[in-house]
């Protein structure tokens, strides 16, 4: 049985807690929280530093403190000053020998305030002797002699206690004791009298009862987990033997103890816990040979620290023989359990001070100044024990949370500082420059590449007229707005600034550079290095690298001929492909037109320089060159096959909906005789027209032939309307005759394109006999060719009509009656009269009927003609 | 970079992001970036029940890599632009 009791348990139960941190380790402050949540209640209990401890900090800080400041900086010390973050061992150990520094002078100038030196100087050393002690944890291969730790077990600990009570009352799980849990883990509440006795008790079964301070000191943060994690290894009766290192000699201890003022009787006590091995031996007397002379700066004092040294190797090596002795007595075992009582013994203190129930008496004061809050402030650890189960949870939450923000705050500013004002700056030019690549060259000259890139963007916006900046200046100018926003930004901010303007300047042109290095380095996308199997491909926004890598196995000019030689072949019988590739020629080169519009020189001035001169007249080359390559891509010339099967080609391009909708754009980049010609086309094809078609009365048109319709009538026929307005009478008169020549008005007359078309050309006429003054021959030509229309149409005038009166969709009709009644001489009009007569009765009667917005709009439809042919609708209901 | 431009359009429109997860978010498009990586305002999830964790959610940033499909309000789209933007695509992936 050892004394540790350590052998029939698994390390891992009672050892150091492998989730606490280690004595080397940066504190945790959530550790103990967690610890608390994860062990079971019963654990909590038995360690519960609020119910064991005996609150001996307080009597410290009750008197004496007003040099308290001096050591430890700050003012008052409250909770919310010296923070949550129990990070101790973490910080404090590395400003350690600022500390001791700080003590000793503090010592040594302060020699009048011995009570608070002596009990609270030594817990500096011990703390000190301690982390120095276990530095030799950090080395792997590292086997500690399991020695107690005499600053911890004896006076040292509580004197920490009082210490780190006293200025870290917010240890919620505060440290615990080996006195504290010297009762059963179960009971929780005790009295400090039960308490005492209990210890008292202690003696008789020593073993046994220490067992359980060894597991309260396991959980306590004081507790001193690498020692018991390493004491199974060791042979049980040494354990025994060296759990006393310091009572080996009890009567010397004492008397050194006694003897020894203030903190130097601690000295050699935390020296003496380390010793066993021989080589820890070497290192400890090493320690306390640099330790002496750093700590007594009152030369008197060394010879007394000087029996130390022996001390420890005596006890080294005597250590075996010495078990039983140590067993035997109970003192100095009650010195381990109850130091105070010890401390009391020995140090000069106040009599108050020594009594035990100090601290609960002093409670109730502050918990009455903790009660104006709602939270109470506790100063003290001990202070929790006596407040009510709602206040202490109301506290524990509160700490919980600090504790929680704290860490949080901790792992936040984990990365703090971890990049150089430098390192920031590498990364911005790295966006930068990224920035700029990615949404163009900023030092492109061209806006067009921009224009290209960005395309629906920019023209999006110029058509939807959004606040934005001149359409001309490319996109990629953000990037460079960006870089000279920056920079005014920092000349705004004054010439103080003058190392960041530069900064900004280097920067930007280091930007620029790096550009403009990119732009030079060869385009080459793949890196393969050598020896290696797979290849590099870069990738940036622009070029995001290909998934598919599908390799042509033509360059683009030869499949270009090919095509457009397939096409050849292709287009005579109208495929459907070649046909669509036409559109998309066509397209391209509209484009390229509008993009040549776009960079229109300014006309050069009279005594401008040739070079002016000779830039419009290569624009001007240019764009005939366009031109005529749309006017071969949209192949109107070719030769037109009088009752052949095959469709013409531009009667087939204007089949596609894409076709339709390029007329208006093709009207805008050709001159009149083109426009002209291709009116001729179309009026040559018009019964062919896939409009006209398939618009026929007697199918049921499809919703895509009637979306045809509608596309012809919004993107064709206003370009053609619009030449034909302009257009002579010797024009019309010539259009009208193909229609009536070459065409089966039929089949025109009952669609609604058809009669459009006829309409544009009649309404233009009766225009131009109305406004200009033609000659008579011409005149006389027109009417040759209507007399011949007229007498054409007259047959179909019952047909034109689209389906019922009922229907309402005549409109278009009745524009047509009109625009043929206006040119038509009176025995013509009475012939329409009688051919329309039933459907003018029909609409009229039908008005009647509607709603009088319906049967306004009706009878104006009607009127419309009624007028044409000098009556009207009024003249019918009279 | 079509479709950047296109999606560029589109900001302050009420556009549908379908997720390869098979989540739909509806929501204002606030940004896009030449990832196609889209911020999405004023979400709203279109299965609501079968997503419950996202009711909460107001406004996602979403990775361009993830998104399926994104639902376009037609009426924001000039289509016949869109097509000249396509061949410009084109012409620029020849000459590139």
């Amino acid at each position: 049985m050892s004394f540790f009791g350590l052998n029939s348990r698994g390390p891992q139960d009672h050892g150091h807690p492998a989730q606490a941190p280690g004595f080397g380790a940066a504190p945790d402050p959530f550790a103990n929280i967690s610890q608390n949540q994860g062990l079971g209640q019963e654990d909590n209990d038995a360690i519960d530093f609020d119910d064991t401890y005996d609150g001996l900090g307080d009597q410290l800080q009750e008197a004496d403190d007003d040099f308290n400041d001096d050591t430890f900086g700050g003012g008052g010390i409250t909770t919310k000053s010296v923070g949550k973050d129990f990070d101790f061992y973490g910080s404090t150990s590395k400003v350690t020998d600022a500390i001791n520094e700080e003590a000793l002078r503090y010592n040594h100038h302060q020699p009048s305030s011995k009570a608070i030196v002596a009990s609270s100087s030594p817990s500096k050393h011990a703390s000190k002797a301690f982390k120095t002690g276990y530095e030799a944890y950090k080395n792997p291969g590292y086997i500690p002699d399991l020695q107690v730790d005499a600053s911890l077990w004896g006076t040292g600990p509580p004197q920490i206690a009082e210490d780190y009570g006293a200025k870290r009352s917010s240890r919620g799980a505060g440290p615990s004791y080996p006195q504290s849990s010297s009762g059963v883990p179960a009971k929780k509440m005790m009295s400090l009298e039960e308490v005492e006795a209990a210890m008292r008790s202690q003696p008789k079964r020593p073993s046994p009862s220490l067992a359980p301070q060894q597991q309260a000191q396991a959980s306590g943060p004081f507790a001193m987990p690498p020692m018991q994690q390493q004491a199974p290894q060791v042979a049980p009766p040494q354990q025994a033997q060296i759990s006393y290192p310091q009572q080996m000699p009890p009567s010397r201890h004492e008397t050194e103890q006694a003897a020894r003022p203030g903190d130097f009787a601690q000295a050699p006590i935390s020296i003496q816990q380390r010793p066993q091995s021989d080589h820890h031996v070497v290192r400890a007397s090493q320690v306390l040979k640099v330790e002496l002379p750093a700590r007594s700066s009152p030369a008197t004092q060394a010879p007394q620290v000087a029996p130390a040294p022996a001390q420890i190797l005596q006890r080294g090596q005597n250590a075996p023989h010495q078990a039983p002795d140590a067993q035997a007595s109970p003192q100095p075992r009650q010195i381990l359990q109850n130091p105070n009582r010890q401390s009391a013994q020995f140090a000069p203190r106040p009599p108050e001070q020594a009594l035990p129930m100090q601290p609960q008496r002093r409670a109730p004061p502050s918990g009455q100044n903790g009660a104006q809050v709602s939270v109470p402030i506790i100063y003290h650890p001990s202070q929790i024990m006596h407040l009510s189960d709602e206040e202490r949870n109301a506290y524990l939450v509160e700490e919980a949370k600090r504790a929680k923000r704290n860490h949080k705050i901790f792992l936040l500013s984990k990365g703090n500082g971890l990049m150089t004002p430098q390192d920031k700056n590498f990364i911005t030019r790295i966006q930068l420059q990224q920035l700029m690549t990615a949404t163009g060259n900023a030092n492109e000259q061209d806006p067009d590449a921009s224009l290209s890139e960005d395309f629906y963007y920019q023209v999006y916006n110029q058509i939807e007229n959004r606040p934005r900046q001149n359409p001309q200046q490319p996109l990629s100018n953000f990037a460079q707005t960006y870089l000279f926003r920056t920079g005014g930004r920092q000349g705004g901010m004054g010439k103080r600034q003058r190392g960041g303007d530069s900064h900004m300047q280097r920067m930007e042109q280091q930007v620029q550079r790096a550009v403009e290095a990119a732009k030079a380095k060869p385009k080459n996308k793949q890196l393969v290095i050598e020896g290696s199997l797979g290849k590099i491909s870069f990738s940036n926004a622009k070029t995001p690298k290909p998934l598919l890598n599908i390799k042509r196995h033509d360059s683009s000019n030869v499949s270009n001929q090919q095509s457009s030689k397939r096409a050849q072949v292709a287009l005579s019988t109208t495929d459907r492909k070649a046909i669509l590739k036409n559109i998309e020629a066509v397209y391209s080169t509209l484009m390229r037109m509008e993009d040549h519009d776009r960079r229109l020189p300014p006309p050069p001035p009279e005594d401008s320089d040739p070079t002016a001169v000779q830039k419009v007249m290569d624009w001007q080359q240019a764009f005939q060159d366009l031109n005529e390559n749309l006017w071969r891509d949209l192949k109107v010339t070719e030769p037109i096959l009088p009752d052949s099967a095959i469709l013409h080609p531009f009667i087939a391009f204007l089949s596609y909906p894409k076709g339709k909708k390029a007329i208006p754009r093709i009207f805008n980049h050709i001159d009149e005789n083109q426009r002209l010609t291709i009116l001729t086309m179309i009026m040559v094809h018009l019964d062919i027209l896939d409009v006209i078609r398939q618009a026929q009365p007697g199918a049921q048109p499809s919703p895509l032939s009637r979306e045809q319709v509608d596309l012809f009538l919004q993107a064709v026929m206003p370009s053609l309307f619009s030449y034909v307005t302009e257009a002579p009478l010797n024009i019309v008169i010539g259009l009208l005759g193909l229609v009536t020549e070459r065409v089966n008005l039929s089949a025109v007359a009952r669609t609604r394109v058809g009669l459009e078309v006829l309409t544009m050309l009649l309404s233009r006429a009766a225009i131009v006999k109305a406004t200009e003054a033609t000659d008579d021959q011409t005149w006389d030509e027109w009417l040759g060719i209507y007399n011949r229309f007229f007498d054409l149409l007259e047959p179909l005038l019952g047909e034109v009509f689209p389906a019922s009166v009922n229907a309402g969709q005549d409109q278009y009709v009745w524009q047509f009656l009109a625009a043929t009644g206006s040119g038509a001489n009176p025995e013509q009009q009475q012939r329409l009269v009688l051919a329309v007569k039933d459907r003018v009765m029909e609409t009229l009667q039908q008005s009647k009927t509607l709603p009088p917005e319906m049967a306004f709009q009706r009878r104006g439809n009607v009127n419309l003609f009624m007028q044409a042919i000098g009556l009207d609708v009024d003249l019918l209901d009279g | 970079m079509l479709f950047f431009s296109f999606f560029k359009t589109l900001v302050d429109h009420e556009v549908t992001v379908e997720l390869k997860n098979d989540i739909s978010i509806k929501g204002v498009l606030k940004s896009v970036d030449q990832f196609l990586n889209i911020k999405l305002d004023d979400i709203q999830v279109v299965e609501e029940l079968k997503y419950p964790h996202l009711s909460s959610v107001k406004n996602v940033f979403i990775r361009g890599s993830v998104v399926r499909y994104v639902h376009l309000p037609s009426a924001a789209v000039d289509v016949a632009l869109l097509e000249d933007a396509t061949r410009r695509g084109t012409w620029n992936s020849e000459m590139g």
